[in-house]
C-alpha cells in the first residue's frame, strides 16, 4: 500500500518537471504499481504459513487447501487490492487525468487486482521456499494477459466505447480464474509439504 | 481396537530407498517408538502415516476415515508474532481453551502468556506448541521429536502424559532418542532392510 | 550423427541457392519460432502426462526438452532482431509477436530456474508440470490478448508475415530446413534426454548394465 502511494507519487513528480503529457505516462504509471504492489503484497501469503508448519497441521484437518487459499486471496483482494484500486482511481482523478467515470476506473482497477492477486498467488506458491524472485519469473508471463486487459479497459473508457463488454469479459474471467487457482495452488502447496 | 494398520509400504527419494515393505500395526492404548539414525526416515515415516507425504507403494489404513488425530513435527506451527495466549486462543475453542492454560500454568509459562513469542526461548516455544497436543483428547497422538529442548521436569510432565493417555486407550506414535518411559513397541528405521 | 551432419547439409546447401543477402536469416528465424512453440506444447503434452498418470518418464523428458527450447526461442529472437535491422531500421519492437516470443523466453527459462531449485526431484518434476500446464493456457491468451492490444496501440504496425505469396524458389529451401531443423531438435532432443534420463536413474540395475 505505501508502494503503491509512493510510485504513484514519485512518477508525476518526475514527469511534472518537464509538463509533459500525463495521460502519455498514465497507463504506465498505474500498470507498473499495480503490478509491483500487487506482487509485494502477495509476496508472503504462504511463505509463513509453510515456515513454521501450520500448513501440514491445516492439512490434517482439511485433506486440501481449497478453502483455505479461496478465503486467503479473498480477504487480500478486500483489504489491499480494494484500497489500491481506490488510491489508483484516486490518483487518475487528482493528476486531472480525463477518463470518464471514477466508478469505472475504480471497478476495473479491482478487477484486475483481483485477477494479479490470483496469478501471483500462484507464482508464490509455486516458488514458496525459494523466494520472490521465483514466483516473479514464472508469473509474469501470466500477469501479461491481465495488464492487456486492463490496457484496453482504459482505453474503452476514455473513448466511451465498449466498456460493457470489456469489463463483463473481466467479470466472467474473474470468476473462472477464482475458482480454479485456488484448485491449482493447493494442488502446488501439497506438493510442497509432500 | 486396531487404530492403524500399514502394509508394506515403501518410500525413496531421489531414487534412493529410506525403508522397504514396512509393515506394522497400532492399536488404541499403544504406544509405538520409532528409532534410527539421523536421515533414516524417521520423520518422513511419520509424515506418511499422516497422509501428508505420498507414497509409490503399500497401503495405510485407519480405523476410521475421521480418525482424530493430533500431530505435532519439526515445524511448532505457532505465530512468533502472538503472545503464547493469543496463539491458544487461535488454537483452540471456548470449550477446551480453559484446558490448554492449565497446560500453560503446569509447563511454567503462565507469567509469559503476554510476552511476544518470537522471545521465548527455544525450549519454552516447543512447550507451547505441545499443548496444541496435550489440551485436546484425539484418538491417535503423532509427535516427532517431542523431547527435543524440553528440560526434565517438562520431559517427566510428558511421560506422565503419555502414561495417563495409554491408560485412556489413545494410540501414540513418536520418533525420539531417548527411550520414553512407558511401554512401547519399538521399530528401528536405518538398518539395511533389503 | 550422422543424420545430423546429413540435416545440416541440406540446410546449408539451399541458403546458396538464394539470392538477396539478409532474407536468408529466413532459413534460420521461421523454423527457430516454429519450434519454439512446438516444443512447448510437446512439453505440455508429457506434464500432463506426468501429472495425470504419473510417467516418471515424461518429466524427464521436459527437463531435457526445456533448454532446448529456450535456446531455440532465443536463437529465434535473437535472428529476428538480427533481420529487423536492415529491413525494419531497428532490432526491437514491442510487436505483437515479438512480444509473444519473449513471453516465451521467459516461460522456459521461468521453468528451468523452477525445476533448478529443488532438491527432491521428483517434487520439482511435479511443481514443473503444474507450471507447464498452466502457461500451455496463457500462449493462445497471450497471443489473442497482444494483437488486441497492438490493434489499439499501433495499428499500423509493421506486419512480420512478409508477402501473400512466398516464391517457389524460396518456399522449399525454407520448408527443407525447418524440416532439417525438426531433426536436428529431435536428434538434439534424444542425445540430451538420454544423458538425462542416464543421470537420473544411475542407482537401477539397467542403467549399468547398459553403461
Amino acid at each position: 500500500m505505501l508502494i503503491m502511494i509512493l510510485v504513484l507519487t514519485a512518477f508525476p513528480l518526475s514527469i511534472d518537471i518537464s509538463q509533459f503529457d500525463l495521460e502519455k505516462f498514465y497507463f504506465s504509471i498505474i500498470v507498473v504499481s499495480l503490478l509491483m504492489t500487487s506482487f509485494l503484497a502477495t509476496e508472503g501469503m504462504f511463505e509463513e504459513d509453510f515456515e513454521d508448519g501450520s500448513l501440514e497441521q491445516e492439512f490434517l484437518v482439511e485433506q486440501d487447501f481449497y478453502k483455505i487459499v479461496l478465503s486467503k486471496i479473498f480477504v487480500y483482494v478486500c483489504f489491499i487490492g480494494v484500497p489500491i484500486a481506490l488510491i489508483g482511481a484516486i490518483f487518475s482523478f487528482a493528476n486531472g487525468v480525463a477518463i470518464g467515470s471514477f466508478m469505472n476506473v475504480f471497478f476495473i482497477l479491482s478487477l484486475s487486482n483481483l485477477l494479479l492477486f490470483n496469478v501471483f498467488a500462484f507464482g508464490n506458491a509455486l516458488s514458496i521456499n525459494k523466494g520472490a524472485m521465483l514466483g516473479v519469473l514464472t508469473t509474469l508471463p501470466l500477469a501479461l494477459p491481465v495488464i492487456i486487459l486492463l490496457g484496453t479497459a482504459i482505453r474503452s473508457i476514455q473513448y466511451e466505447d465498449g466498456f460493457l463488454e470489456i469489463s463483463s469479459l473481466m467479470i466472467g474471467l474473474g470468476f473462472l480464474i477464482s475458482a480454479i487457482m485456488p484448485l491449482i495452488i493447493s494442488t502446488a502447496l501439497k506438493t510442497h509439504i509432500d | 481396537m486396531k487404530l492403524i494398520s500399514v502394509q508394506n509400504i515403501s518410500y525413496k527419494i531421489n531414487e534412493k530407498k529410506l525403508f522397504h515393505n514396512l509393515s506394522f500395526e497400532v492399536f488404541s492404548g499403544e504406544g509405538l517408538h520409532i528409532k534410527g539414525s539421523n536421515g533414516s526416515g524417521k520423520s518422513t515415516l511419520l509424515r506418511i502415516l499422516l497422509g501428508i507425504t505420498s507414497i509409490s507403494k503399500g497401503s495405510i489404513e485407519y480405523s476410521n476415515q475421521n480418525l482424530k488425530i493430533s500431530f505435532l513435527g519439526h515445524k511448532n506451527a505457532i505465530k512468533n508474532y502472538l503472545t503464547p495466549s493469543q496463539n491458544l486462543q487461535l488454537l483452540f475453542d471456548d470449550a477446551t481453551l480453559s484446558d490448554a492454560f492449565e497446560w500453560l500454568k503446569k509447563l511454567g509459562l503462565y507469567q509469559m502468556q503476554d510476552e511476544l513469542t518470537a522471545n521465548l526461548s527455544f525450549g519454552q516455544q516447543k512447550k507451547l506448541a505441545l499443548i496444541r497436543v496435550l489440551a485436546q483428547s484425539p484418538e491417535l497422538i503423532v509427535l516427532d521429536e517431542p523431547f527435543v529442548g524440553l528440560d526434565h521436569a517438562a520431559s517427566d510432565l510428558l511421560n506422565n502424559f503419555f502414561i495417563q493417555k495409554l491408560s485412556e486407550g489413545t494410540g501414540i506414535i513418536l520418533t525420539s532418542h531417548i527411550q520414553p518411559s512407558v511401554e512401547c513397541q519399538v521399530i528401528a528405521l536405518g538398518e539395511r532392510i533389503v | 550423427m550422422l543424420i545430423v551432419g546429413w540435416v545440416w547439409g541440406l540446410l546449408f546447401a539451399p541458403q546458396d541457392a538464394i539470392q538477396g543477402n539478409s532474407y536468408r536469416i529466413i532459413f534460420l528465424h521461421v523454423p527457430a519460432v516454429i519450434y519454439a512453440e512446438l516444443i512447448y506444447f510437446f512439453m505440455a503434452l508429457c506434464a500432463l502426462m506426468h501429472l495425470v498418470w504419473r510417467v516418471k518418464l515424461a518429466a524427464y523428458l521436459i527437463k531435457s526438452a526445456a533448454p532446448i527450447g529456450a535456446m531455440i526461442t532465443f536463437v529465434g529472437l535473437f535472428s529476428g532482431s538480427v533481420w529487423g535491422i536492415p529491413t525494419w531500421g531497428t532490432w526491437w519492437q514491442w510487436d505483437a509477436r515479438i512480444t509473444s516470443t519473449l513471453i516465451l523466453f521467459i516461460m522456459y527459462l521461468g521453468i528451468l530456474t523452477l525445476h533448478g531449485s529443488f532438491s527432491n526431484l521428483e517434487k520439482s518434476d511435479r511443481l514443473m508440470s503444474i507450471l507447464v500446464v498452466i502457461g500451455v493456457v496463457n500462449i493462445p491468451i497471450i497471443k489473442k490478448s497482444v494483437d488486441w492490444w497492438s490493434t489499439l496501440h499501433q495499428p499500423a504496425s509493421i506486419s512480420v508475415s512478409g508477402g501473400s505469396s512466398i516464391d517457389p524458389s524460396m518456399l522449399y529451401p525454407l520448408l527443407i530446413s525447418i524440416i532439417g531443423l525438426g531433426f536436428t531438435l529431435i536428434s538434439l532432443g534424444i542425445l540430451s534426454s538420454r544423458s538425462y534420463i542416464l543421470g537420473r536413474e544411475k542407482n537401477k540395475k539397467w542403467v549399468s548394465e547398459y553403461v
